[in-house]
């Protein structure tokens, strides 16, 4: 009941000091860290939620935050809708192509799920050159209007998402739901055995992370109020994946710390110029190599621990 | 009628045909036992039974209902539900968290699962380690862990793969002492593979006896041990293989 009650109040405290920080140093710059850092945190919790439940690896997810800003940019732009619909429209986009992905490639066991998804992504970067004249090509689409005027009160808004995607998937992980996800991972054949349907849980969770991830998606559109086939590199996907490892996979609060973390760590290491990324990779590496539980979570784990007075 | 009927069964895998025109008949409350040596097919046919390999030919009846083309989890919703050889716990579950998964299927109203699991546990012998991480089980431990999550689906029928296989001769005792409890006590219907013949023989009622895929006889345990060809085909085989 204690480390419930713990839980609750590191939530709140880390709620408040990533809200309070704009505040305290008025900068444009930091904003712009810290929004970024959280749409990124929507992007790895919705990756967590079903790649890290699962253990079915998903290195395309930057295909549903492509589809997700794209749809935002084509209704703001195209089609003149308000604003406001791109988030449910991002996410619907996401869905449909979730359930294209999916439903051919989880039935599968062995790689395909994993393959198919990159190639999707990097197929959908290609397609997106190729019919410029609807896509902008390489420009990509342009004069999107912001969701909010003010930066600080859209850096709220993003953050309230951000909030709202780890209590529901995070109240999803720990219910039945979450512990059938967690079967899957142990043993698909045993889960069978169980009287699972594996695949129709395998695909559900996909649509559910690929809806979070595309209305992150928009969001990041309605922020850079420009989209471009760059959303839909691979690099976008590691990265995501990266900040699950940081963060402590299959926790789904971890992966929002491992974002914070490698978002302003790429910013904080500007200084060492062209040294930036060996010094990025060399950290990560480390991070990685002695810590494979991740960084953030089980560092969590401990402090609650020590909170609650050292019991287990 | 019988619960479960098996007619003229038959699977190939290119050049090896695993199943050769096997029927049989499971009685409702019996322990039916399944001897052959290995390779003879008997884990193909727990397989076929419950789908997750298609036959070739022939006709699976769970109480006249047809079984074939139906998938395997649903097959389990129908009431028949299996353990493998091999154990193959959630790893990175609990013990009680990999019994609760068994009653997540719609078979198993969702009411009360975790009361639901601790009493199976009880049940095989697990009580004390239901929050223990399944995969630092003893191989004994994960047996009742198989046969507990196999029960929490709330089975008519419960197929065992060689419960014993790789158990020292106390366990045997005390698991032989399970089925035989699930058996009297809940009217479990229960088909049995087991290569460790003295408690095989007297746990079941029937015994099928299959090589190169076919029935090669049927009867009670007394008949079979008695069969030239049972012994042909498995007791011969003794001098030779010294690991069964």
């Amino acid at each position: 009941m204690q480390l419930k009650h713990i839980d609750r109040g590191g939530a709140l405290v880390a709620i408040a000091v990533m809200a309070g920080l704009p505040l305290v140093f008025d900068s444009r710059y930091l904003m712009g860290v810290l929004t970024v850092a959280a749409i990124y945190g929507i992007w790895s919790v919705s990756w967590d939620f079903m790649s890290g439940l699962t253990g079915r690896e998903n290195f395309g997810h930057s295909l549903f935050i492509g589809v997700g800003a794209y749809a935002a940019g084509f209704l703001n732009t195209a089609w003149g809708v308000n604003a406001w619909w791109s988030l449910p429209a991002g996410m619907l986009a996401a869905v449909v192509f979730a359930l294209i992905m999916g439903i051919p490639t989880l039935r599968l066991k062995g790689p395909y799920f994993a393959l198919a998804m990159l190639s999707g992504a990097v197929i959908m970067q290609r397609l997106m050159l190729i019919f410029w004249e609807y896509t902008g090509g390489e420009e990509g689409i342009n004069g999107i209007e912001p969701l909010i005027r003010s930066p600080l009160h859209f850096y709220w808004f993003v953050l309230g998402m951000l909030v709202l995607t780890v209590v529901l998937l995070g109240g999803l992980a720990r219910s039945h739901w979450g512990l059938i996800l967690k079967a899957i991972r142990g043993d698909e054949a045993t889960c069978q055995a169980a009287g699972l349907n594996v695949t129709y849980y395998k695909i559900a969770s996909l649509v559910i992370s690929a809806a979070f991830a595309g209305m992150g998606g928009a969001l990041y559109a309605h922020y850079q109020l420009q989209v471009s086939p760059q959303l839909f590199a691979v690099v976008t996907s590691i990265t995501i994946i990266t900040m699950v490892y940081v963060g402590g996979m299959s926790t789904i609060y971890g992966p929002i710390g491992g974002a914070l973390l490698l978002t302003l760590m790429t910013e904080l290491l500007r200084n060492f110029g062209e040294w930036r990324l060996m010094v990025y990779s060399v950290a990560l590496i480390l991070i990685l190599f002695f810590l494979p539980q991740g960084l953030v979570a089980p560092t969590w784990q401990k402090i609650r621990h020590r909170l609650a007075g050292g019991q287990p | 009628m019988s619960l479960l009927s098996v007619r003229h069964l038959d699977k190939r895998f290119g050049g090896l045909h695993a199943v050769k025109d096997i029927s049989l008949e499971v009685q409702q409350g019996e322990i039916l036992g399944i001897l052959g040596p290995n390779g003879a097919g008997k884990t193909t046919l727990y397989n076929l039974l419950t789908g997750f390999i298609k036959p070739d030919n022939g006709e699976v009846l769970l109480d006249g209902q047809s079984l074939l083309g139906i998938a395997s989890h649903k097959v389990v919703g129908l009431g028949v539900a299996r353990t493998f050889q091999l154990c193959r716990p959630f790893v990175g579950l609990t013990v009680l968290e990999n019994v609760m998964v068994g009653s997540l299927g719609p078979r198993v109203p969702a009411v009360d699962l975790e009361k639901r699991a601790h009493r199976l546990l009880d049940q095989v012998g697990l009580a004390g380690k239901a929050h223990a991480p399944s995969e630092l089980l003893s191989y004994g431990d994960l047996r009742r862990l198989e046969i507990a999550r196999a029960l929490a689906t709330e089975p008519r029928l419960l197929l065992l793969d060689e419960p014993f296989a790789g158990l020292g001769s106390g366990e045997i005792a005390a698991l032989s002492d399970l089925i035989r409890q699930l058996h009297s006590e809940q009217g479990l219907t229960i088909l049995l593979i087991e290569h460790k013949l003295r408690e095989f023989m007297q746990l079941v009622s029937q015994v099928v006896a299959i090589d190169f895929g076919q029935v090669i006889a049927t009867g009670t345990p007394q008949d079979i041990v008695k069969n030239p060809k049972v012994i042909e085909a498995y007791i011969g085989k003794q001098d030779t293989d010294y690991a069964a």
